[in-house]
């Protein structure tokens, strides 16, 4: 089928206008949040409803059309990227179908926006707890497709660990569910596999997820600390001590300078070398004799000084900084490479010297903003994409940064997913036989290999995987004429 | 030959593997002779009473022990056959634990707690184990090694094996590995007995009102509660940890909710271990939280007339647990179903009741393709799912 003949169909599932094949429309979803890459769609669909998506998935099963599901297009791995082939936009799906308060639960539509579900859930002394920096404008659908993380998680776990039940269509345009929302379900967790599966396993449909009382009780501290290696070695003492803050976050002197000459200024400490950012919750009683272990825990680690915000002012000013952080990057340098490595907790101090040193040795500017107390690091480096000798330099140092990450038993992504961007670190992390397996998963969910050709898992540990060129080739030249 | 195996009877030979590569020997010499395995660890508790369909039985009791463990990292790797009382006495020693408590004895191994998805009321503050395994090493079906997840906390590199294999009873992989998130303990675990005399709806809606914030809260039927000693009502065993000063604050809170008790942290391990009888049946009724009171009346009613018939529930999961010690026949069991409409998790039923009453979970096209890609010529506890 031609394109042409494709974007008539679709039209007619959807409505013409919510079909977009010219160049001009479709260069806004060539990138997602990670600059360095550029895939331009041969269609974008934009399903306004559930029935439409399946309708959409059927047709396209049907002539064998490789897709890709996006959200938001606020991921940080290249996932979401449609290199030649339809793209399909949720972002239409905006409903919260269903809030039930007494069972702690919501029910949405894959393009309902992460922080617009906590605020519908505030009415209730609810929230969802996982909170990605981009929450303003990520979609839960997106949140399920990476199974993502944030700063909070660190006490109340990922996304993988708020989704009861997803209703989906798989590849071949059939329509399933995965878990319950009763909370368990016999059979295979084909839920959990579905999680972070990159849109590579089918689309979402709705999504119930579980929602999180307010605490009682907020306090946010910022520890001030003149090396990373205090830093590092207060986290570490702060989660052995059995207290589980509600968030430990990390930023070193790089990431503080651009925080506070941006518009996000929060007030942290410019000549400081790292802060610790240190969030408590849970019931008033008992919260502040916490804190004061945790301060103490600090100041034996060598923090200069902590403070306490005293309110709630304070608290969301410490935090803005601290969410945008990736942002105020954009004043150091025209690209951000955003990294995402995860190392066991006490590695951290061992870490973060190799980082320093590795950064010298390549002359890149590395600032590190992170999530401390579960060990997932964000080493991001600011940089001039279009000087070639910088970007080469600049990926260099972020692939030694990840080996480094590697040889202390860590791995290549906590939240961000592989995408297009962490394939070649795979292998590295993976055997061959690994690898296979993973591919003989996808094409349980995907036999035809139609969603999201290309990610994941890398295409020369899966000789079978050339047929994805074959299948889009027609549709990428009809594109082109 | 092929046997059909009991609950407790082994079939055929068994095979005792101490290493990956003696687990990898075994299903591969397996499939060389085409016959099945039955995956067997400790097999003193979680037999589900399905009737696997194997000529042999691959133990991998032997496969114990820990791999490694950095206290700070607050996680462990230990080996499948390693029994949940040795990870307690290990992660004891640096202040740490395991948060998963499954019904039956700590004797139980890692290997089984994952691979049947065991789980307590702890899951109401920790989850269950998909929630806990943070990577694994298996070998599936037709002989490979295969690594899922990583030892550190967060990871999403690839598709998720991990929680593929958490609750496939072995029929994709012989789990082998594992490591797990441990929690540090904090200064003051407390267990307390609560009387519930109010009705259970307005009990909840007072204990959701309360300032408490516990580990774990269990309702226990009075004919449990006195069992294990707990007196002769309907009560709550509720564990609030924290500093000193939160568990007080709690305990004065839960004191408001009825007469109260503070006992020995103990009764947890005794209402898990009130199973080791090996129960006729027993099913978990999974629930939304807020249908708690309305199932609890319904299951209580129905098991009222089974003699020494166990109900408690797990009051912020929404889980019910009906165990049927002597009588469990077909008819009782359906009517619970029934009547609660609840999704329902067998953990134990007669062999003759299975086809009956629980239908294969697995016998979609999706979940038949997924087993095809992990163990293709079903080598692994084939029928345990209650697959054909």
């Amino acid at each position: 089928m031609t394109t042409a003949a494709l974007e008539g169909q679709l039209g007619s599932i959807v409505g013409a206008r919510y079909v977009r094949s010219r160049a001009a429309e479709l260069l806004v979803y060539e990138s997602d949040g990670l600059p360095g890459y550029r895939k331009r769609p041969s269609l974008a669909v934009f399903p306004g409803t559930r029935d439409e998506v399946v309708a959409v998935v059927q047709l396209l099963a049907r002539e064998r059309v490789p897709f890709v599901p996006r959200g938001a297009g606020t991921g940080l791995s290249g996932g979401a990227l449609a290199d030649g082939v339809v793209l399909i936009g949720l972002n239409r799906l905006t409903r919260i179908i269903d809030l039930d308060p007494a069972s702690r639960l919501a029910v949405v539509e894959p393009g309902v926006v992460n922080a617009s579900l906590s605020r519908a859930a505030h009415a209730h002394g609810l929230h969802y707890a996982p909170d990605p920096s981009s929450q303003a404008a990520c979609t839960i659908g997106g949140n399920v497709a990476e199974n993502a993380g944030g700063p909070h998680c660190l006490k109340y776990g990922v996304t993988l660990n708020h989704i009861m039940a997803v209703n989906a269509v798989l590849p071949d345009g059939s329509v399933t569910s995965f878990g319950s929302a009763d909370g368990e379900r016999e059979g295979y967790d084909l839920l959990g596999a579905f999680v972070g599966s990159e849109g590579c396993f089918g689309v979402a449909l709705d999504i119930t997820v579980r929602l999180t009382p307010n605490p009682p009780a907020v306090r946010t501290l910022l520890a001030d600390f003149m090396s990373i290696d205090a830093a590092a070695r207060a986290t570490t003492a702060i989660i052995a001590a059995g207290i589980v803050p509600a968030a430990l976050e990390m930023m070193d002197a790089g990431t503080i300078h651009a925080v506070e000459s941006s518009i996000y200024a929060a007030g942290y400490p410019i000549d400081a070398a790292a802060v610790l950012l240190i969030e408590l919750d849970g019931l008033a009683a008992g919260l502040d004799r916490d804190v004061e272990r945790v301060v103490a825990l600090c100041e034996e680690t060598g923090a200069r000084g902590v403070r306490v915000a005293q309110s709630e002012v304070q608290r969301v000013k410490l935090w803005q900084g601290r969410k945008k952080a990736f942002g105020a990057m954009g004043r150091i340098a025209r690209h951000l490479f955003v990294q995402d490595a995860v190392v066991p907790r006490t590695q951290l101090p061992n870490v973060m010297a190799s980082i320093a040193t590795i950064a010298e040795q390549h002359g890149v500017r590395v600032c590190n903003v992170f999530h401390a107390g579960d060990g997932n690091l964000h080493p991001n480096i600011p940089y001039n994409g279009n000087d070639p000798a910088e970007r080469e330099r600049v990926h260099a140092a972020m692939r030694e940064i990840m080996q480094a990450c590697i040889a202390v038993g860590g791995t290549v992504t906590g939240e961000h997913g592989i995408g297009l961007d962490k394939l070649g670190y795979m292998p590295l992390i993976f055997s061959e036989d690994s690898l296979n397996r993973m591919c003989r998963l996808r094409d349980a969910f995907d036999p035809q290999r139609l969603a999201n050709p290309g990610k994941v898992v890398p295409v020369r540990s899966c000789r079978e995987w050339h047929g994805f060129v074959g299948r889009e080739a027609p549709l990428r030249a009809a594109a082109a004429s | 030959m092929t046997q059909v195996a009991g609950p407790v009877s082994t079939a055929g030979a068994v095979i005792d593997a101490s290493s990956t590569s003696q687990v990898q020997e075994a299903v591969r010499d397996a499939s060389a002779r085409s016959e099945a395995l039955r995956i067997v660890g400790a097999g003193s508790w979680l037999h589900a009473g399905r009737p696997v369909r194997a000529d042999s039985s691959l133990c991998v009791r032997s496969l114990a022990g820990v791999v490694e463990y950095v206290p700070g990292d607050l996680t462990i790797t230990a080996w499948a056959g390693t029994t949940l009382a040795e990870l307690d006495r290990v992660t004891a020693e640096h202040g740490q634990w395991l948060a998963l408590d499954p019904f039956g004895s700590r004797d139980g191994t890692l290997g089984a707690t994952v691979a049947t998805s065991s789980f307590g009321p702890l899951a109401a503050s920790f989850g269950t184990p998909r929630d806990v395994v943070l990577g694994l090493q298996c070998v599936t079906g037709d002989g490979e090694i295969v690594n899922g997840g990583a030892r550190v906390v967060k990871h999403v590199a690839g598709y998720d094996l991990v929680r593929l294999m958490t609750g496939a009873w072995g029929t994709l992989g012989v789990l082998t590995m594992l490591t797990l998130r441990l929690r540090a303990r904090a200064p003051v675990d407390a267990t307390y007995a609560v009387s519930i005399s109010a009705p259970l709806g307005e009990w909840i809606a007072a204990y959701r009102a309360a300032s408490v914030s516990p580990l774990a809260t269990e309702l226990l039927h009075a004919a449990t509660a006195s069992t294990l000693g707990l007196g002769s009502d309907m009560t709550a065993l509720v564990r609030v940890s924290g500093n000193d000063e939160a568990v007080a604050a709690q305990e004065k809170a839960l004191a408001e909710l009825g007469a109260l008790r503070a006992v020995s942290g103990e009764a947890w391990a005794a209402l898990a271990g009130h199973d080791a009888s090996r129960p006729t049946a027993a099913l978990r009724l999974s629930h939304r939280p807020a249908r708690i009171a309305d199932v609890w009346e319904l299951a209580t009613a129905i098991a009222r007339d089974v003699p020494d018939a166990v109900v408690h529930a797990t009051l912020d999961r929404g889980i019910t647990r009906v165990v049927l010690p002597r009588i469990a026949d077909a008819d009782l069991v359906a009517r619970l179903h029934a009547a609660t409409a609840c999704t329902r998790v067998f953990e134990v039923l007669p062999a003759v009741l299975w086809r009956e009453v629980a239908p294969s979970a697995v016998s979609d096209p999706l979940s038949q393709r997924v087993r095809a890609a992990f163990d293709p010529e079903r080598r692994l506890n084939p029928g345990i799912l209650g697959e054909a």
